[in-house]
């Protein structure tokens, strides 16, 4: 019998399960609800901050790794869930949409965490 | 003494002119083109559980009425049957915790219906053969006497050896119909369960069944096996223990395929 | 004969039971967290872009649908983090000599007092 991949997609969805799950809720938190109510007012979190923290080499590999792993992540039960709708005759199709936009997105987040 | 008997006596009597309906399915394969539901006035007794009330057709009602049963105490796992559309252990249900609605009883889904509530294990049972649900040694006798392990090696696998064979846990499975090699929970419980045991030197025979294609991999952790499960054998665990087993075999093989064994 | 009857299992099985559908909603958060993943990336290349785009960029989000669209990204976040953390010790047991540890013991060892470090280490290093 044919020894499956999965398992190799599978340690990544697992391993940006974790990622997502410590990392995600602080991030949104931080970026979507608190930086756009602070920015410009008493407490200065403007982008000269922003900018700071984020170019701390440290950041930027936890950042990447991530934004790398939660995609993979994402792109894998997504794919799941769209089986699970009933899209199991076209699975090939699903895992190939899936895992290259996460590589895209992987690409994405290269370039711009490199070029800040 | 004999008052308080001849009460409850009277007591049961009374009881007994209380009825339930039970919706029973029925698929005759010489007969019928396809299912039926068929009702039958059933007597209501507190102590009585769905099995019974099926056993009362078949003697006072309906002799044509087929079902597996075999223990009535939670054992021998073949009384399971959809009661009102969830996997349950007909021994194991109370009359009481429906009446006075009625209780619908249907054979287990994700399996084919041979005749009314019986169904075909044919396939279930080739999954269980496939992953060897038995000790593997590589020498052919046991050295002396029997195996010896200590009580947390036995502790390793205990909860999945409790395993029934009642394939509940296959008709709560809405991935089961769909992906025809997913070995499914009980066969993958048991493989963990012999892959866990001190004694058992088969790990690598049976990830030749666990490895291929969708064997494990059709699993996407809903859960329902397990909370379905009768005798906590928490199939859904066995299953994500038995992927973290053979994704690190999966990087062995990819990282040193040179050092197979 | 007609032989064995095949009875499909139900199209939307994921909407018939609490079970399922607790897991469809589990599954579900992906969606949102993937999309605030690229948000993020986007978030990340305006920043780079300079102050201009960057404080632009900011003035859009206190619209009240893009802090809606992060409130229910945090929502599906929270669920994921929750879920995941409570399942950690059924995929991965820890057990001690003959006992297993306790499930609510490994989560919290393994899961929630990281996510809690992780997550006070964000906000303090950003906010302090």
């Amino acid at each position: 019998m044919k020894r499956s991949n999965e398992a190799f997609w599978w340690s990544l969805f697992s391993a940006g399960g974790i990622m997502a799950a410590l990392f995600i809720p602080a991030f949104i938190v931080l970026t979507g609800l608190v930086l756009p109510f602070t920015t410009g007012g008493d407490a200065d979190l403007g982008y000269e901050r922003a900018h700071q923290v984020v170019t701390w080499w440290p950041v930027r590999i936890v950042l990447f790794v991530v934004v790398f792993l939660s995609l993979f992540h994402c792109a894998h039960r997504i794919r799941h869930i769209l089986m699970d709708l009933g899209l199991r005759a076209v699975s090939t199709v699903l895992a190939a949409l899936c895992y290259s936009g996460a590589a895209a997105g992987t690409v994405a987040a290269l370039f711009v965490l490199g070029t800040l | 003494m004999d008052d308080l008997l001849r009460l409850r006596g009277n007591l049961d009597d009374t009881m007994a002119k209380r009825m339930i309906t039970l919706e029973v399915f029925r698929y005759r394969p010489d007969g019928d083109d396809e299912a039926t539901i068929q009702d039958y006035r059933v007597p209501y007794h507190e102590h009585w559980v769905v099995l019974d009330a099926l056993n009362w057709i078949k003697d006072h009602a309906d002799g044509t009425l087929s079902f597996r049963w075999s223990c009535r105490m939670g054992v021998c796992g073949s009384c399971g049957m959809m009661v009102n559309g969830e996997p349950k252990l007909t021994c194991a249900v109370f009359l009481k915790d429906y009446y006075p609605s009625p209780i619908r009883v249907e054979p287990l889904i994700n399996f084919p219906v041979e005749r009314d509530l019986v169904i075909s294990m044919d396939d279930f049972l080739a999954k269980l053969q496939a992953v060897k649900p038995w000790l593997i040694r590589d020498e052919e006798e046991p050295p002396e006497g029997e195996y010896l392990q200590t009580p947390s090696q036995l502790a390793q696998y205990q909860q999945f050896s409790m395993c029934i064979n009642c394939m509940l846990c296959y008709a709560a499975c809405p991935e089961i119909e769909g992906i025809p090699d997913f070995l499914g929970p009980a066969a993958i419980a048991l493989a963990h369960r012999y892959n866990l045991d001190s004694r058992d030197q088969g790990q690598s025979q049976r990830q030749e069944a666990l490895g291929s294609e969708e064997a494990l991999w059709g699993c996407t952790f809903v859960g329902e096996c397990t909370a379905v499960c009768p005798k906590n054998v928490d199939p859904a665990g066995a299953i994500q223990q038995a992927k973290v087993a053979s994704t690190k075999d999966w990087y062995r093989n990819v990282l040193l395929p040179w050092g197979k064994r | 004969m007609r032989g064995p009857l095949r009875r499909p299992f139900p199209r939307d099985w994921f909407v018939r039971k609490a079970g399922y559908r607790r897991f469809m909603v589990r599954e579900l958060t992906s969606v949102f967290v993937g999309g605030y993943i690229v948000f993020l990336l986007v978030w990340l290349h305006q920043l780079g872009q300079g102050p201009q785009q960057y404080y632009a960029l900011v003035e859009a989000m206190r619209h009240p649908l893009a802090v809606m669209l992060h409130v229910l990204a945090l929502l599906a976040a929270l669920y994921h983090s929750i879920t995941w953390f409570n399942l950690t010790p059924i995929v991965m047991p820890l057990r001690i000599g003959e006992d297993r540890l306790p499930n609510a013991v490994v989560a919290i060892a393994m899961g929630y007092l990281p996510w809690v470090a992780v997550s006070g280490a964000i906000l303090w290093g950003v906010l302090r």
